[in-house]
């Protein structure tokens, strides 16, 4: 029998606008002085839920592509993990259609109806098994809560004091920042443990 | 690198640090900030945009440039846009209908065309126009982000316009940017080389497009505007390095030549080696006494001067050099090894008559122990030194 093959987005929502303070930092009245890494990596609202984001994606498919598009997505669209702390999600889709589906994703500017938030979504890796997706997902998350503690040094934001990552001085990790071989278009041999484990 | 070279400026706009730091956050590394001007060009023409930015919180790494846009109207004339082009970084231009764009893509000396894409142009772009564009340097810009933002009509427009574009062009000499005005409508590099992908252009392009050919229009700008007739500019002018630093090459070159002495090499030769490097060899390790006493002996038995004195080189060398070579190597330096070295070229002085002291000095080896290394050493060195030429 034949396999279906996916691909799965690991995606950050980011919040680029100022009035969208999902938390508050405590013991900061003015919102000036929190670097703006950590502004645009907020968490998300409670009220963001997988359906909710599910809907955002085939709402965004069936305005971009039609009836042909959301037809050809729905089989296989699934939300895999999806985390309002770090804003991170990983979703699963047909490899044949994940450019549709990633599309649809750039084209969304705003969170619905119950947040109403301005938001923009980044794909950050496009992968053939969900395993190097969280792997890259846990990286990413080392490497922002890095960054904000070294934004934050000097201020006393407490950005990551239960994170249990170390802040290392000068860490060259966030240099490779890119997706240079991230999205992967063509079959990996090392790929047949594509549905064996679950996110999160 | 992930370039953005279109971020509208305006001297009003408080949100524009929020824009940058966005950008920088999402990966791009050099963004140009854009001022647009239409209609008739002022009388004296600056830098709208100032430098350094009056914001204090602007991310460290990100690279800032400061282009121009002219809307090509109907009613233009060709005059100043050289000037133009020398008070901003990029220069691009705005076409507005087919002629403008004909005269875009032909004569106008600009850096990028950059065509609205949400209006409806009642024209189609013909390869043969865009390609003599492309030919002359000239690149083609996709803004995406007024797809994302704006009604549906206008993300019709961009994509039918782009799609065409991408066709014309057959993907090559397109550059993708936001042309954002807030934060907003800045997507990821990858997401726009995907939105380029569905559009019709190959995800290889749409990342040449996002980071080669941007930063082929960024580089040949800068050297249109620095260098002399847009071929030769001046990196490094040749200021005399730190001495520490050279310090440093001499004595890795002298330990590679020391490195690699062959075993023996006629003797007779050395007198014409000697001539040929002209001092660059010449370590600054001082030489070992005993070394000292052995040459200094030599050089007495070779004059025929009988010194008694073995103790001080110096004393050793003095009666000997008595020509006017001595002088010259004096001019060396006036430190030990140079007085140590005195003791080597008297000797070298009364066996040919008429050597040049410099090359002398640069013929011996601190560091080898006996004569024929030394010959074999020197011998090496100008080898080098004729190959390099």
């Amino acid at each position: 029998m034949v396999r279906i093959k996916h691909r799965y987005l690991l995606l950050n929502i980011l919040y680029p606008d100022q009035k969208t303070a999902n938390v508050r930092i405590a013991g900061r009245p003015g919102e000036q002085d929190v670097p703006y890494s950590v502004q645009f990596r907020q968490p998300s609202s409670d009220q963001l839920t997988p359906q909710i984001l599910l809907r955002i994606i085939r709402d965004g498919v069936a305005t971009l592509f039609g009836d042909y598009g959301s037809g050809k997505v729905s089989s296989s669209l699934q939300i895999k993990y999806f985390s309002p702390a770090t804003s991170t999600a990983i979703i699963r889709i047909s490899r044949d259609h994940y450019r549709l589906v990633w599309a649809a994703l750039s084209f969304v500017t705003r969170l619905p109806k119950p947040l109403d938030q301005p938001c923009v979504i980044q794909v950050v890796r496009v992968s053939g098994t969900i395993k190097k997706a969280e792997e890259e997902a846990i990286r990413r998350a080392r490497i922002s809560i890095r960054r904000a503690q070294r934004a934050g040094k000097g201020k006393d934001v407490v950005v990551a004091a239960a994170s249990g990552v170390q802040a290392v001085e000068g860490a060259d990790e966030d240099d490779d920042f890119g997706m240079m071989d991230g999205i992967e278009d063509h079959d990996a041999p090392g790929e047949a443990e594509e549905d064996s484990d679950e996110a999160g | 690198m992930f370039y953005d070279l279109n971020v509208p400026w305006s001297a009003t706009d408080a949100q524009l640090p929020r824009t940058l730091a966005f950008l920088d956050e999402l990966g791009y590394n050099v963004v140009a900030l854009n001022h647009t001007i239409s209609g008739k060009l002022p009388a004296q023409i600056s830098c709208a945009i100032p430098d350094p930015l009056p914001y204090k919180d602007l991310p460290a790494k990100l690279e800032i440039r400061r282009r121009v846009t002219l809307t090509l109207t109907d009613s233009y004339q060709n005059a100043r846009l050289a000037e133009l082009a020398r008070a901003y970084d990029v220069l691009a231009v705005r076409p507005v209908d087919e002629r403008t764009l004909q005269l875009a893509c032909g004569s106008l000396d600009c850096d990028i065309i950059s065509l609205d894409l949400t209006q409806r142009f009642p024209f189609y772009f013909r390869y043969k126009m865009l390609t003599e564009a492309v030919r002359s340097g000239k690149r083609f810009e996709l803004c995406y982000s007024q797809g994302l933002l704006g009604d549906s009509s206008a993300r019709r427009n961009l994509i039918s316009n782009a799609t065409q574009l991408i066709r014309a062009s057959r993907g090559r000499g397109l550059i993708i940017s936001s042309e954002a005005k807030t934060a907003i409508g800045c997507r990821g590099p990858w997401d726009a080389i995907n939105l380029a992908a569905i559009w019709g252009l190959g995800q290889e392009r749409g990342f040449e497009a996002m980071s080669k050919e941007a930063r082929n229009v960024v580089v040949t700008a800068q050297l249109k505007r620095t260098s002399y007739k847009g071929v030769i500019d001046v990196v490094y002018g040749g200021e005399k390095p730190a001495p520490v630093e050279k310090k440093e090459e001499q004595r890795a070159e002298g330990g590679k030549v020391k490195g690699k002495q062959p075993a023996a090499v006629n003797g007779q030769k050395r007198q014409a080696e000697t001539i040929g490097p002209d001092g660059m060899d010449a370590g600054d390790k001082p030489i070992s006494k005993r070394e000292a006493k052995r040459r200094a002996k030599q050089a007495r038995l070779s004059t025929g001067d009988g010194e008694k004195d073995v103790a001080s080189e110096s004393a050793v060398a003095e009666p000997g050099a008595a020509s006017g070579q001595k002088r010259k190597a004096e001019a060396h330096g006036s430190d030990g090894v140079a007085a140590k070295r005195q003791a080597k070229e008297v000797r070298l002085d009364t066996t040919n008559e008429g050597k040049v002291a410099v090359s002398a000095s640069a013929a011996i080896e601190p560091t080898s122990t006996n004569g024929p290394k030394q010959k074999a050493g020197s011998l090496e060195s100008d080898v080098e030194t004729t190959g390099r030429a």
